[in-house]
């Protein structure tokens, strides 16, 4: 049994009477601990398919099994709850909350289990400290340059050491030595913490990188 | 976004004239009922229930009543029925055009799917409409609410007595005050209510506003309705009248029973909606979970309320008007500016970029509309709260002070005979001061009768009072005024007398052979020569002659132009002297000997007191026509009267207390107050749109972000509790602040005082009284309005799902 799997999961958007099907029965099987790379054309739907895989979107149809679990079947509760713990997600872009600090940002998954709050704040800092932001803790995500702001989001995604990373593009907007730094992180916490990784991207020297690369193009995901 | 994957297409035209339609249908059915009498005549003939379960039934029952109505030889008079069967075509026909106006969607024609055959996502599968079991506990809950309520009012304030009458269980039971029993039931039907709609929503996890209107309306409303209908239809009197004896009891205490009943229904719905709420809230979990740490923690960073400077400027604002505070905070503003200026300057000559960040800041200090709309609705809700202690306190204030000045004048209680005098008093009130909780009594005879002056005339009470003991019962020794006394009343000959100019002379004179048998004296006619300066030994002939004394009040005294030492006659109708025409007039001269001023108009204008013996002499009564009571304790009154009537032995003794003589007064007080309440309400729900509309503008600013935090991992129930949490935190530092305000205000009216006209009034000052309980209620109310304000806004935030506000850019 995989430890993650999609099967059979179709996602169509209608606009003016016309449909667009983004997904078509899109299976997949992915391993604990894997890293991989998802590439495609713009517009081929991997935003949509990581959202499905994250259950942050519904499929029309089709399930996604997490430990061999139906993900969907959850009750309001439970996905809150599995999207809380088993999921990091970096989106594309990087979607912080205006009104709380970096450091109030990353600490957040923790603070919505109602963790103990010292603890939750040190584990944190150490983690900006990893990103290299140790020096913006007190910043609020307007005071923070772009590529700050998303190595911020990939921090917030990492605090509670998810089993899964679901991570959009997470270099788009950051210069080539950042993006590096970035990409060695993603593969520190997959060889260190075993989380499962994936990660779209756009850059093919990354994706190349990768121990396992898919395509997305024409409905289908493919081992690339 | 969502629009082409909806199921429906609405036609508008057709739903809104559906809906039309059946709404006036609805009012025709409302004028039947109104004239329902001829056609619960014919119902009741027909053994149908008059009740008619709601609209459904109505229009059925209307149209079984068409035949019976042509098919009773002697036709009634069907004021109703005409309306009743237009109204109830009308209501079916509009819910069959609203129907019509709803169709499903076509299925999109875009080539076959690519996903026929695979499974359904599971939540797509499960998804259902309508839940007959979310009904069921919606409906059967506020009907069983209902029911309890009026089974326990019933049970608890009558004693086990009709229980006992009933099943022979004898036990004496528990038997409360009528109103304690209805706290405690409706307690009891609240928290019904509230369970059920905790029930229903978490079995359905959803709202099912559907399932709720349908079951209040057709479940909860026909008890409210037949209720009503109660005093107009005399068939329903007849049959439910007794039973439901206590219901309408409590409901006539505030002298209005139908609002009563129809209150007392909203509070149930309320607390249906509560429960609705709550139990959405918790259905996603399973279990409530009322930890608010961390939603706290968010909405507030969202909506700042508790901050010193809105605060102290809301509460400004309430206690000082607007433009005050405004002016204060324009000058300060500027000579804050001022200075923050000079110290810039100086700082940029040493440091400039220290210089342009304080510059900045100090530009960057405006604030964002949204929290323009929360100050907006903390002050609206302020206003709200304090409008309602203030009039509230007033109204008690007014309240306290009729009650002091009527137990002042009135006794607490009166013992009387239900016919005849009471000759045998003396030994009566022996044995009434055996009676724990009575501490003074005092025998009267009371009548109505004519006062005549010089040229004045009119109708007062008169009331024949025992002097000595008098005091006990009332403060009358009290208001007299200074130059005349009790005392006067048994020792007239004391009083000296006084003379107004041309007083002396013919008018008294002229009066002298209306005086019925003037009591002989000669003593105190010497005693007042001999005081009398002016007139000295002129005046002594006959008119001086001692006469019986009257206590007049101060109106009265201003009205008639009387003062102490005049001659005043009093006339009964009752005479029991036989002229040529039968019975005449008594007439009597009195001399007044004081006036009294209780500060109550109408007993300072309309009451005069004489001597108890000369009322046994002038009304030809034996004895007293009763006792006044005093009791230790006003609010034990009434049991402490009960007590006197059974110490004497019940029939033909009775004795009532003052709520009971004067039971309208203090019932229309309520109603008034009650209605005030009602009214100031309606500020609180002004100001409830507005945290609607400013919660609302919070989601839609807050779209991404929720998205953004249920990504993270929090579930519906707390973006739920999060909004709740901002709405909650207006609704408490305005209810907060209206409280402060509100008791500034009752203190400052209480000690500085607002004068009042005293042509107008008969009080100098605003009375004010702070009654605790009323004005905790104001503030409960306004929080409970505040919350309910932000369901609907709360329930909004929490159906945005993550990729929605992700996406919206
Ligand atoms: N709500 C929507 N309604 C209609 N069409 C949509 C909607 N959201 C996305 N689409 C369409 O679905 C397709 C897939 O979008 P998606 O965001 O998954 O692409 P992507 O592969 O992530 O592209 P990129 O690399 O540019 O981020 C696009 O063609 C887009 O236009
Ligand atoms: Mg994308």
């Amino acid at each position: 049994m995989a430890f993650l799997s999609i099967r059979n999961v179709f996602k169509s958007y209608f606009l003016h009477g016309k449909r667009i099907d983004v997904l078509r029965g899109v299976s997949l099987d992915l391993e604990r601990g894997e890293l991989v790379s998802l590439i495609g054309p713009s517009g081929a739907g991997k935003s949509t398919f990581l959202h499905v895989l994250g259950t942050l979107d519904a499929p029309a149809a089709g399930e996604v099994l997490f430990e061999g679990r139906s993900v969907f079947s959850m009750n309001d509760a439970q996905i809150a709850e599995f999207r809380n713990r088993t999921i990091g997600f970096v989106f594309q872009s990087h979607y912080l909350l205006p009104e709380f600090t970096a450091l109030e940002n990353v600490a957040m998954p923790a603070l919505i289990q109602r963790g103990d709050r010292a603890k939750t704040y040190a584990q944190a800092r150490e983690l900006l400290e990893r990103v290299g932001l140790g020096a913006r803790v007190d910043h609020r995500p307007g005071e923070l340059s772009g590529g700050e702001a998303q190595r911020v989001a990939l921090a917030r995604a990492l605090v509670l050491k998810p089993a899964i990373l679901l991570a959009d593009e997470p270099t788009g907007n950051l210069d080539p030595a950042t993006g590096e730094g970035i990409h060695q992180l993603l593969r520190d916490v997959n060889r260190d913490l075993g989380i499962t990784a994936v990660v779209v991207t756009h850059n093919e020297t990354l994706a190349q990188s990768m121990p396992r690369r898919l395509r997305l193009a024409g409905g289908q995901v493919t081992d690339a | 976004m969502q629009s082409a994957e909806r199921q429906t297409v609405y036609r508008w035209g057709l739903v809104w004239s559906g809906a039309l339609v059946a709404f006036g249908g609805a009012v025709l059915l409302g004028v039947a009922v109104s004239r329902s009498n001829a056609w619960a005549e014919v119902s009741q003939a027909l053994g149908l229930s008059v009740m008619g379960w709601a609209s459904l039934l109505q229009s059925l029952n209307a149209l079984a009543l068409v035949p019976a109505e042509l098919s009773l030889k002697q036709p009634l008079p069907l004021s109703g029925t005409q309306y009743l069967v237009a109204g109830a075509l009308a209501w079916l026909g509009g819910w069959g055009l609203l129907a019509a106006g709803l169709r499903r969607a076509p299925a999109p024609t875009e080539g076959p799917s690519p996903a026929a055959g695979a499974p359904l996502y599971p939540r797509l599968a499960g998804y259902r409409d309508f839940y007959w079991s979310t009904l069921g506990a919606y409906g059967g809950g506020i009907l069983l609410a209902e029911w309890a309520l009026i089974q326990l009012q019933s049970l608890l304030s009558s004693g086990a007595q009709s229980v006992a009458q009933g099943e022979a269980s004898g036990g004496s039971g528990l038997q409360l005050a009528p109103p304690w029993a209805f706290a405690v039931s409706l307690l009891v039907a609240c928290s019904i209510s509230f369970v059920a709609g905790a029930i229903g929503a978490a079995r359905a996890r959803r709202l099912s506003l559907p399932e709720a209107t349908i079951g209040v309306f057709y479940l909860g409303l026909p008890i409210p309705i037949m209720l009503t209908l109660l005093d107009r239809v005399p068939a329903l009197q007849l049959a439910l009248g007794y039973r439901l004896r206590e219901v309408t009891y409590v409901a006539g205490l505030l002298g209005r029973p139908e609002l009563g009943y129809w209150l007392v229904f909203g509070l149930l719905v309320l607390m249906l909606v509560l429960g609705i709420n709550s139990g959405f809230v918790a259905a996603g979990s399973g279990r409530l979970d009322l930890r608010l740490g961390f939603e706290l923690f968010v909405a507030r960073r969202h909506v700042a309320v508790f901050r010193p400077s809105l605060l102290l400027g809301t509460l400004a604002v309430l206690m000082l008007g607007i433009i005050p505070p405004l002016i204060i905070y324009g000058i300060v503003r500027a000579v804050e500016a001022a200075v923050e200026r000079t110290r810039i300057r100086e700082l940029g000559l040493v440091d400039p970029l220290a210089a342009a960040a304080s510059l900045n800041r100090l530009k960057l200090r405006e604030q964002s509309p949204t929290m323009m709309m929360t100050a907006l609705s903390v002050g609206g809700v302020g206003v709200g709260v304090m409008a309602l202690i203030i009039v509230l306190s007033v109204m008690s204030g007014f309240e306290l002070d009729l009650q002091k000045k009527i137990l002042g004048t009135h006794a607490h209680a009166v013992v009387s005979k239900y016919a005849g005098d009471l000759p045998e008093y003396p030994k009566l009130m022996e044995q009434i001061a055996k009676v724990p909780g009575v501490v003074g009594q005092s025998p009267f005879i009371t009548n109505q009768v004519m006062i005549v002056s010089e040229g004045n005339v009119d109708g007062v009470v008169i009331k024949g009072i025992d002097p000595d003991t008098v005091g006990s019962v009332t403060d009358l020794p009290g208001y007299m005024l200074p130059g005349g006394s009790l005392e006067y009343l048994k020792k007239p000959e004391l009083l000296t007398p006084r003379r107004g100019p041309g007083g002396a002379g013919s008018p008294m004179l002229d009066d002298r052979p209306a005086g019925a048998a003037p009591p002989a004296g000669g003593q105190p006619e010497e005693a007042e020569e001999e005081i009398d300066p002016i007139i000295g030994s002129m005046t002594k002939p006959a008119q001086e002659q001692v006469l019986p004394g009257i206590i007049v009040g101060r109106e009265l005294a201003a009205a008639m132009r009387v003062v102490v030492g005049d001659k005043v006659n009093i006339v009964s109708p009752l005479g029991t002297e036989l002229g040529p025409s039968g019975p005449m007039p008594k007439s009597r001269a009195f001399r007044v000997v004081g006036v009294f001023y209780s500060g109550m108009y109408e007993y300072d204008a309309k009451f005069v007191y004489i001597f108890l013996d000369e009322a046994q002499k002038f009304f030809e009564v034996k004895g007293a026509n009763g006792i006044d009571l005093k009791v230790a304790d006003i609010d034990d009154a009434r049991r402490i009267a009960a007590d006197v009537t059974r110490q004497l032995g019940g029939y033909p003794y009775r004795s009532r207390d003052w709520s009971e003589t004067n039971r309208n007064l203090f019932s229309a007080l309520r109603l008034e107050k009650l209605v005030m309440g009602i009214i100031l309400s309606i500020i609180i729900i002004v100001a409830a749109g507005l945290i609607v509309a400013t919660v609302i503008m919070l989601v839609l600013e807050k779209r991404k972000e929720i998205s953004v935090l249920k990504a993270l991992g929090v579930p519906d129930g707390g973006i739920v509790k999060i909004f709740l949490a901002e709405g909650l935190q207006i609704g408490v530092a305005g209810g907060l602040l209206g409280l402060l305000s509100g008791l500034a205000w009752c203190l400052f009216i209480e000690k500085v005082g607002i004068k009042l006209d005293p042509e107008v009034y008969y009080i100098p000052a605003l009375p004010v009284r702070i009654e605790p309980v009323q004005t905790l209620l104001a503030v409960v109310i306004a929080v409970l309005v505040t919350y309910l304000a932000s369901i609907y806004p709360a329930l909004k935030a929490s159906s945005v799902e993550p990729v929605e506000g992700l996406k919206a850019e």
